[in-house]
């Protein structure tokens, strides 16, 4: 009898540790990777990757998907700003007349869908003609209500059957509506949540996303190069050189021209 | 048959053509180093990188900037080379190597920030040198 009450309370507190356990899962999505950008030469946000230009070419580049919609992804940081591209091919779609990316980010590392409380969204309204628009919002309970002030920039272009959103969003910058926008500071941590979908309603038109971590980098620090100082220190040295010799020389001339006249004379 | 002499003459003639060689000869001197002095202002300005305006936007600007730095210190190069010659003529010297380099100097010491200017400026330097040598009365 003894036993059986043992067993019965073992059994009772497996299944109310198990009941618990599944109350304090929070549901969110598994992050993907956590990407350390690079830093590099600011992009211009046109929705284009220009190799030419070498844009991009120091970001951190991955083949990912979003659920399963295979994207490429760039991330690149400089000391002001954070840029993300992304590049989605939809071979045999046809008649799409609107797409949007969008990325949430959540105050912290933490990928609870309560904290990503700030959204900015590339919406094409005619892919076809290349028409977007560039919003930027906040997320209070999981309702989009957009900012007073925009905060960031956005382009997007379609391309034969590829459409490039590209993005540039403000790191350690207090300024601005900080209730609204996510605080991104140096040396932390943050959950991107880079969403795709169709219409522009959010987040119910949210159809893939996929969450990265992103770590925001300090700056590396600018310490000049000895040689490079040693060769502007020259080239000040030889300039001034130059205007003192210059100033000699027409003092020359000045003379020359007063021999001159002697001469003549 | 005259009995004067032409010699006098001719004398007065040469001496005229000799001082307007000299007026000629210390205009070009004056022009040259106005111009010289000019392209060093800008090149101050473009080489030391206090203009800044073309400098890391896209390739094109590049271009531009490098060229820009380039041909104002060819230019100075250029002027200050013909002023200094002029400047020789009327003193009846010829260019020494060592005035020759010391203008060869600066003018590269001017571009050493930019390897690209650099390069096209030993280039044009190169030139013009061969330009000069051409042109010269033998």
């Amino acid at each position: 009898m003894r036993k059986l009450n043992l067993k019965i309370l073992l059994s009772m507190f497996i299944i109310n540790i198990f009941f618990i356990s599944v109350l304090f899962t929070i549901p969110c999505h598994g992050a993907l990777e956590e990407i350390d950008p690079n830093f590099g030469k600011a992009p211009t946000i046109d929705g284009q990757i220009d190799s030419f230009a070498n844009e991009w070419d120091e970001a951190y580049k991955i083949q990912t998907n979003l659920t399963d919609l295979p994207i490429n992804l760039w991330v690149m940081q400089s000391s002001s700003k954070l840029y993300i591209a992304v590049q989605i091919e939809l071979s045999g779609v046809v008649n799409r007349t609107s797409e949007f990316v969008g990325i949430l980010i959540s105050n912290s590392s933490s990928e609870d869908i309560k904290d990503f409380i700030d959204a900015k969204i590339i919406q094409f309204s005619n892919i076809t003609e290349n028409e977007f628009d560039y919003f930027d919002y906040f997320i209070n309970n999981s309702v989009f209500i957009p900012d007073s002030a925009s905060n960031g920039n956005g382009a997007a272009k379609l391309e034969g059957e590829t459409s490039t959103y590209e993005f540039s969003i403000p790191i350690n910058n207090p300024q601005g509506s900080i209730d609204e926008d996510v605080y991104l500071e140096y040396g932390e941590l943050f959950a991107f949540n880079i969403t795709y979908g169709l219409t522009p309603s959010y987040p119910q038109g949210i159809m893939k996303s996929s969450i990265f971590l992103i770590n925001i980098n300090y700056p590396p620090r600018s310490e000049l190069p000895l040689l490079k100082l040693t060769i502007f220190v020259f080239t000040i040295v030889i300039f001034s050189l130059a205007v003192v010799l210059y100033g000699f020389y027409i003092y020359r001339i000045i003379k020359l021209k007063e021999i001159m006249e002697r001469y003549r004379r | 048959m005259s009995k004067i002499s032409k010699s006098p003459n001719k004398k007065a003639n040469s001496k005229a053509k000799q001082a307007f060689n000299e007026k000629f000869a210390y205009r070009s001197v004056i022009i040259s180093v106005i111009f010289g002095g000019i392209f060093l202002i800008i090149s101050i300005f473009f080489n030391i990188e206090i203009i800044t305006v073309f400098m890391d936007k896209n390739v094109l600007l590049d271009i531009v900037d490098v060229l820009i730095k380039t041909s104002v210190i060819l230019l100075f190069f250029f002027f200050m080379m013909v002023s200094i010659g002029n400047y020789k003529e009327i003193v009846g010297k010829p260019i020494s190597w060592r005035e020759f380099l010391f203008l060869i100097v600066l003018s590269l010491g001017q571009s050493i920030l930019n390897l690209w200017v650099f390069i096209f400026t030993v280039l044009g330097i190169i030139i013009i040198l061969i330009y000069l040598y051409l042109t010269q009365e033998i």
